[in-house]
């Protein structure tokens, strides 16, 4: 298979901090990857550079064969990778199925102009809209709430929801930041049932940073290792469990790593 | 050339006024991130405060003993509406959003200039000559000593100002709240008091700027006059201009706002005198939107 | 696509009902007495303020405080247009009720809310790079700048003198700070409250479109907007622009008054008018179109009201403002629409 992201020799400092350091990762069209490391390791700081939140020193990152350096989040977007945040970032006073359809947005094709003046070609797209976000909310289990403000919404519905919102720009990679934090087992289980899920009906491909290691370890092909922004280790789960260097990194054994969560 | 070097003074003597003006802005900016919009009403307070309190004393001579007296007891006055300001119209709102607290300032602005209106009267008031006036001429260039002293006044307040902040354990704390309430806070800094004594410095250089524009212009315009806020306007123009939450910053700000604006109204049609402030803002902005000394601040995602 | 000529009709019904009540209203000019119709006017021109401003302070979350600048490039463009125009057209500038005279004035108005825009255009620029406070200062500063410039610009031209200036140079002529002087009385009701309906349609309908919730993403949460592909840059400019237009829009009409023969001074769009739009939207609801329509309607009332009460007018107004901030921030609507509330509010009573 083609990979379809391809970061090529990524660096960034802040200041004297070297916070990714020559990262390289490739990422086959529909896999499922892990990106797993200590707190401050610099895995959110390699979304924000795959997103155009920031721009790297050096090296190159491509998706799909197009080069993202120098574009911004929204062409990004547009590119084909959507993202969760992990200090959730939803629009708190809209409701849940205006969450949904504002990401449809970046599929419309009908202007200002067609919208003041409600066209028919406008308001079909309208329709098509509203259809396909209450399917995403249905898949998500958040129909029943479509019309709350999404501020109002339990921790992990709201989680569910990012990703959700992330879905309708229609990606072909999704890159989840903690989906896990602050949900209870229970919660977790159904979410590992749903990345299962999104990947194969979605056909996205799906990069995931999460600290709940049981987790990563039952829903991922493969793993990425992070550490003071270098990538240590790259591995099927079984392959990082044993590897050394990860072991060291977590100090000590991997269940602490997973006990610190 | 004399016109350069009458222009050159004018500019320092307006500018100066304005950084001690500015200096409020920055202050309170620097630690609570908004516009005091409030801090016009507070500068305008003080120059009426000034001339009721000549008044009241019935000083008519030039004195600089009374002018003295005048200036602190202006000081005092102005500094405890800073203080009632915060405590009961900002202090509600510390959580709420920067929207928020921006019209409530703007609405505090608009209460005390009409409120002003009915206490103060409404119409431009003639200010006693606290000091006396004399007019000498350096190099071909006419200067009043009543703007060397204003001159002075306003340095030596700026200096007290600047040792304050940088050499003191107030000071320090004061910084210390500006980067972060709460650590601040967890650190045993009472961040409440401090933001009230900024409040009460801030609304201090305010009464002394007042008072100096009175004696400078020998009248002062009613209280909900436009010129008030206007004059405010630009000094939050100069502490932008200079870097804001930068003390040097809005000295420089305010010289440099001065200067300009006195060679342009002396090399152009005077009218413009009152875009220039904003026109030099929009390209300090768009070139160094942190001002010309101010840092870098980086958004956390 | 399929556009049948019945989803037409049917898509501009509120439109023709909201004109055929602009009509309606224009067939009563007769009955009303000056100072009713002058009461129309000003609520008709309030609400367009009031209602465009909310476009860049209510959906986008941006902060414009400058918004009576955009009102004076407005009127002073549209007045360009109809008295040099007038005096080209036909010799003086009174509102000749001929295809040619309306369609002057309607020129007129559309010119005075393209250059609004266009200006609209050159504060959004900046406003790329700028956030809330910084924003709002030198959207502040802008309206000071073209106040400031009207007042230096040359006095209004006599019509012995127009053709000694070349037309080009004549829109420069606009009175200093005495004012636009001579302008002629174009507006009527039906004028007014037709803009009226124009922008509380195209406010609406934007806002329930896709284009209007990529406004209302940025308003809650920017960079979340950017990551679902929304270009922020590009929907706060439209804002702007589209804010700017119909506040030039406004200018256009309040700068042909009725009456209004005397002038059009720079002094009365400084940033005092440019707050009394701001108290409008903010006590209205920040997004709420309709909140933003009924401030602008109570606002106006309860100026003219107290006009006996000058002094403690501001003052009231003031204390309302702050009493508001500090115990309803979202305003009095929020950013829901009257009708969401009454909804609501029935439902209450059935139960």
């Amino acid at each position: 298979m083609a990979a379809l992201l391809d970061v090529k020799g990524v660096s960034l400092s802040f200041g004297g901090l070297k916070a990714v350091a020559d990262f390289s990762l490739s990422l086959a069209e529909g896999s499922l990857t892990g990106l797993i490391g200590p707190n401050g390791a610099g895995k959110t700081t390699l979304f924000n550079l795959l997103t155009g939140v920031y721009q790297p020193d050096v090296g190159e990152i491509l998706l799909g064969g197009q080069r993202l350096n120098g574009k911004r989040p929204y062409q990004i977007a547009a590119a084909g990778a959507a993202r969760t945040f992990q200090n959730i970032r939803l629009f708190g006073d809209l409701t849940v199925l205006d969450n949904v359809r504002v990401a449809c947005h970046l599929r419309a094709t009908r202007g200002m102009w067609a919208a003041v003046l409600r066209t028919a070609g406008y308001r079909n797209e309208e329709a098509a809209i509203a259809l396909r976000a209450m399917r995403l909310l249905e898949l998500f289990g958040l129909a029943a709430a479509a019309g709350k403000q999404a501020k109002s919404l339990p921790y992990g519905q709201q989680r569910r929801l990012e990703i959700a919102r992330a879905l309708a720009t229609e990606p072909r990679l999704l890159l989840l930041d903690e989906p896990a934090a602050g949900m209870n087992p229970q919660e977790k289980g159904k979410l590992r049932e749903l990345i299962a899920r999104v990947r194969d009906e979605f056909k996205v491909t799906i990069l995931l940073i999460e600290h709940d290691m049981s987790l990563v370890m039952q829903v991922c092909e493969r793993i990425a290792v992070v550490d003071h922004g270098v990538k240590i280790a790259e591995g099927t789960p079984g392959e990082i469990q044993k590897d050394a260097k990860v072991i060291a990194a977590y100090l000590g054994t991997a269940e602490s790593g997973a006990a610190a969560e | 050339m004399s016109s350069f070097l009458q222009f050159l003074l004018k500019g320092i003597a307006v500018g100066s006024l304005y950084a001690l003006l500015a200096l409020g802005y920055t202050m309170v900016y620097g630690i609570l991130q908004f516009i005091n919009f409030a801090h016009s009403d507070v500068f305008m307070l003080g120059a009426f405060f000034s001339w009721r309190l000549s008044v009241l004393f019935k000083i008519n001579e030039p004195s600089p003993v009374a002018a003295t007296g005048v200036l602190l007891g202006a000081m005092a006055l102005c500094s405890l509406t800073g203080f009632l300001l915060e405590r009961f119209a900002y202090r509600p709102l510390r959580r709420a959003p920067r929207l928020n607290v921006l019209i409530t300032a703007i609405g505090v602005s608009l209460f005390i200039e009409n409120a002003g209106q009915l206490v103060f009267g409404k119409n431009v008031v003639q200010f006693p000559p606290l000091l006396a006036e004399h007019t000498f001429e350096v190099g071909g260039v006419r200067v009043r000593s009543v703007e060397v002293i204003a001159v002075v006044t306003a340095f030596a307040l700026m200096v007290g100002l600047h040792t304050l902040v940088y050499r003191t354990r107030m000071g320090k704390a004061m910084r210390a709240v500006s980067i972060d309430h709460n650590i601040a806070g967890l650190m045993g800094i009472p961040v409440d008091r401090i933001i009230s004594l900024t409040f009460v410095i801030g609304s201090a250089l305010a009464a002394a700027a007042g008072l100096l524009v009175g004696i400078t212009y020998g009248q002062i315009k009613q209280p909900a006059d436009s010129s008030w806020v206007l004059y405010g306007l630009k000094a939050f123009v100069a502490a932008v201009i200079g870097g804001i939450g930068n003390v040097p910053g809005a000295m420089l700000g305010g010289l440099l706002l001065g200067l300009s604006e006195q060679f342009v109204a002396g090399y152009l049609p005077s009218e413009l005198r009152d875009a220039i402030a904003f026109l030099l803002l929009i390209i300090i902005l768009l070139v160094r939107p942190n001002g010309l000394l101010g840092r870098r601040v980086v958004e956390k995602v | 696509m399929v556009t049948t000529p019945q989803a037409v009709v049917r898509s501009l019904l509120p439109l023709a009902v909201a004109v055929g009540v602009a009509v309606g209203l224009e067939l009563l000019l007769g009955l009303l007495g000056f100072y009713a119709q002058k009461i129309l006017f000003d609520i008709g021109v309030n609400i367009i303020l009031a209602v465009s401003l909310n476009m860049v302070n209510g959906f986008t979350g941006q902060f414009s405080i400058g918004h009576a600048g955009f009102m004076a490039l407005g009127a002073y463009g549209s007045i360009v247009v109809t008295y040099y125009g007038g005096y080209a057209l036909f010799g003086d500038v009174m509102m000749h009720s001929t295809v040619t005279g309306y369609a002057l004035y309607f020129v007129s108005i559309l010119v005075g809310g393209v250059v609004a825009a266009g200006a609209g255009l050159l504060v959004g620029l900046p406003s790329l790079r700028l956030r809330g406070d910084y924003l709002a200062i030198v959207t502040l500063g802008f309206g000071e700048i073209i106040r400031v410039v009207l007042q230096v610009s040359q006095p209004v031209l006599e019509p012995s003198e127009m053709a000694a200036v070349p037309w080009y140079e004549q829109p420069w002529h606009l009175g200093r700070s005495l004012g636009f002087v001579h302008s002629g009385s174009y507006n009527t009701l039906g004028w007014t409250w037709t803009a009226v309906a124009v922008t509380l349609l195209v406010a609406y309908r934007l806002r329930e479109s896709t284009h209007g919730r990529a406004f209302l993403s940025i308003r809650e949460n920017e960079i979340a907007a950017e990551s679902i592909g929304v270009n922020t840059t590009r929907y706060k400019v439209n804002a702007f622009v589209l804010a700017a237009f119909f506040a030039g829009v406004a200018g256009s009409l309040f700068g042909h008054q009725l009456g209004a023969g005397t002038a059009s001074r720079p002094e009365e769009f400084n940033f005092m008018k440019s707050f009394e739009v701001i108290i409008m939207v903010v006590l209205g609801g920040m997004g709420s179109i309709s909140g933003a329509a009924v401030a602008a309607v109570a606002l106006t009332l309860l100026t003219e009201a107290l006009r006996s009460f000058q002094d403690y007018r501001m003052i009231s107004y003031s204390l309302l403002l702050v009493i508001v901030m500090i115990l309803r921030p979202q305003g009095l609507f929020g950013t829901h629409e009257i009708w969401h509330l009454l909804a609501r509010f029935r439902r209450k009573g059935t139960r």
